[in-house]
């Protein structure tokens, strides 16, 4: 009989398709997409790299002479200390890669249980978690991020604290929504029925089924994040030297911007090319994941 | 379209406006005044100099009483206090000066955003699917993922850097009046407004696809309307309500975009005090510019939401 049984599973199952293998299908015939993740792999790599190994020091000052143009040795060129472009460019992707996925991971762990609890639960707690996040909406998030930052002291884990205090609210935002729909649907009702716990109810049924906008979303926060982070460099209070961040680097470039443009414009393009890549993926994996909001 | 209706809910919103920039500056006050480290403190203070600054500016009070003088000011009298780097300065007319500077810098930011979203957007949906169609689609996700700095330096290179044969590198803003002031705005206001256009030029071109094939819009084209009387009055008009939609989070962008942007062309305006003071920890200015900011964003809220009866006469308050 198991035997059997097995026979017949195998056989049936080339005709499934999970709801995953069919976004990655759909995921796969978005050029644009495809095309991006290649980049943030690519990114990824070279962030990990840069761990073990640069061209130069990144910290190393006067490694050739100061705003020195690109060259051979130095493809992108020295900055108004001499130190290479490159090497700070590369351990500068550590700084945005980790800020953007560690934001997201912490957005994650605050939004999501906050966002069921409101939406399952209506009600009172509903009402209360909603009024605060409309007051966190009400606060401009770049300068909340740079009084805290101020506040707790800029070092990189307390800028991601910074930039998820402003924007936990969109994640729990979208979970509260797809909990609230999600709770009157039938399969919540026979669970309920079947005695489930609270908790198995939540983190077992509903979540699993809000899985995908969370998905997008995330995707979508990353680079929200690595801007913020940028920002907040540029302005100077974000991280601190000789750690280089992408926005600090501009920063730095734009400076000398007259006579040495290519210190300002590497991380700019970095910049620019990582949150264009997220961008693409985050659009991609829309369409991937909810076929019905295509347009 | 406004009616006595209306004329309430603005009362009741102000108030509540009122409200929340009092809990906002509050809460900034109290996390502010837990710091170590004060802007007072100098090495060159000797004798009693120190506790007699401190006690013109009451910080040697408790930190309640403290906070109570302080709401009282703010409440009754419309008073942030005074700069603690700058002696004697006063904040509150310190901020509206730089608000008028910031509003104008963040208001062609807006004019740039709106005018500049809705007509891409409208001609991405009219030539639907055609180069026209494509190149602006693409722009407009790669202006949205470019920071707005850098969108200002490759200007700033363009324009400053490589044309300063023709331009002589006059884009940076002088304090002077409004004379002249677009011409030394345009540039700060683009940068500051184009990933914002590029959104809207997203959203614009989505719900305009979908307005075009309304029945309303077959019947307009069967009357003999001209083709532009149909796109901006039948089409256009419905198609900006997702549109509105989204202004809220976008004139916020925009004014803490602003932040960024006068940083980087030194235009005095609030964002650059912000920044600055942050980094002089003049803790009295920030809290004060803090206040200011969140007064704004109640208020851009609010004609945001009046913006919706203008465009949409089903909404009434």
């Amino acid at each position: 009989m198991a035997t059997a049984a097995v026979a017949i599973t195998s056989a049936i199952e080339p005709e499934q398709a999970s709801l995953w293998s069919d976004a990655w299908r759909r995921l796969k015939r978005n050029r644009l997409a495809l095309i991006a993740t290649v980049y943030l792999v690519l990114l990824v790599a070279v962030a990990l790299v840069a761990l073990v190994w640069t061209p130069y020091r990144m910290s190393e000052v006067g490694v050739t002479q100061t705003y020195a143009h690109p060259s051979l040795a130095h493809l992108l060129g020295a900055d108004e200390l001499g130190r290479d472009i490159l090497s700070r460019l590369m351990v500068g992707a550590q700084v945005s890669l980790f800020v953007g996925v560690g934001t997201q991971l912490l957005v994650l762990a605050v939004g999501v249980p906050i966002g069921l609890l409101a939406g399952y639960y209506k009600g009172w707690l509903d009402s209360a978690l909603t009024f605060v996040i409309n007051v966190f909406y009400g606060i401009p998030d770049v300068l909340l991020a740079m009084i805290l930052v101020f506040i707790l002291g800029p070092s990189l884990t307390n800028i991601i604290v910074a930039i998820v205090a402003t924007r936990w609210m969109d994640m729990a935002r979208l979970v509260r929504g797809q909990a609230l729909s999600l709770r009157e649907r039938e399969f919540v009702e026979a669970g309920r029925a079947a005695g489930a716990r609270p908790v198995k109810m939540l983190f077992g049924h509903i979540l699993p089924n809000a899985l995908g906008p969370i998905i997008v979303q995330a995707t979508f926060g990353i680079p929200a994040a690595i801007l913020f982070e940028a920002f907040l460099s540029f302005l100077g209070v974000g991280v601190q030297p000789p750690t280089p961040s992408w926005g600090s680097m501009a920063n730095e470039g734009v400076q000398a911007i007259q006579y040495a443009p290519h210190i300002v414009i590497a991380p700019s393009i970095a910049l620019s090319l990582t949150l264009m890549a997220f961008n693409f993926l985050g659009d991609g994996l829309r369409d991937a994941l909810d076929p019905r909001s295509r347009r | 379209m406004f009616t006595r209706g209306t004329l309430i809910y603005v009362g009741q919103r102000i108030v509540m406006i009122g409200f929340t920039v009092v809990a906002v500056s509050s809460i900034v006050f109290l996390l502010i005044h837990r710091l170590p480290g004060d802007a007072l403190f100098s090495e060159k203070l000797r004798g009693t100099a120190y506790q007699d600054l401190l006690h013109h500016y009451g910080l040697d009070q408790p930190l309640y009483l403290q906070y109570w003088n302080y709401l009282v000011g703010v409440v009754t009298r419309g008073d942030l206090g005074e700069s603690l780097v700058n002696r004697g300065l006063k904040i509150t007319p310190l901020v509206i000066r730089e608000t008028a500077v910031s509003a104008q810098v963040g208001g062609l930011a807006l004019i740039f955003t709106i005018g500049l979203g809705l007509v891409l957007g409208v001609f991405a949906a009219v030539r639907q699917n055609t180069w026209l169609d494509y190149v602006l689609t693409t722009t407009s996700v790669v202006g949205y993922s470019m920071p707005n700095f850098v969108i200002a330096a490759f200007l700033i290179l363009f324009f400053g850097v490589w044309l300063n044969n023709e331009t002589g590198g006059t884009f940076y803003y002088q304090l002077g009046g409004w004379k002249g002031g677009i011409g030394q705005l345009w540039l700060p206001a683009f940068a500051l407004g184009f990933p914002y256009a590029s959104i809207v030029a997203r959203l614009t071109r989505a719900s305009m696809l979908e307005v075009i094939r309304q029945d309303y819009i077959r019947t307009a084209r069967a009357k003999g309307l001209r083709e532009s009387v149909i796109l901006v009055r039948h089409a256009l008009r419905n198609a900006l309500i997702p549109v509105i939609t989204i202004l809220g989070p976008l004139v916020i962008g925009i004014i803490t975009g602003s932040v960024v942007i006068e940083n980087f062309f030194g235009i005095p305006g609030l964002g650059k005090e912000f920044a600055q003071s942050i980094l002089n920890r003049d803790y009295a200015i920030v809290i004060g510019v803090f206040t200011m900011y969140a007064a704004l964003v109640g208020l851009a809220n609010l004609l945001v939401d009046l913006a919706y009866v203008v465009i949409d006469p089903r909404i009434r308050y």
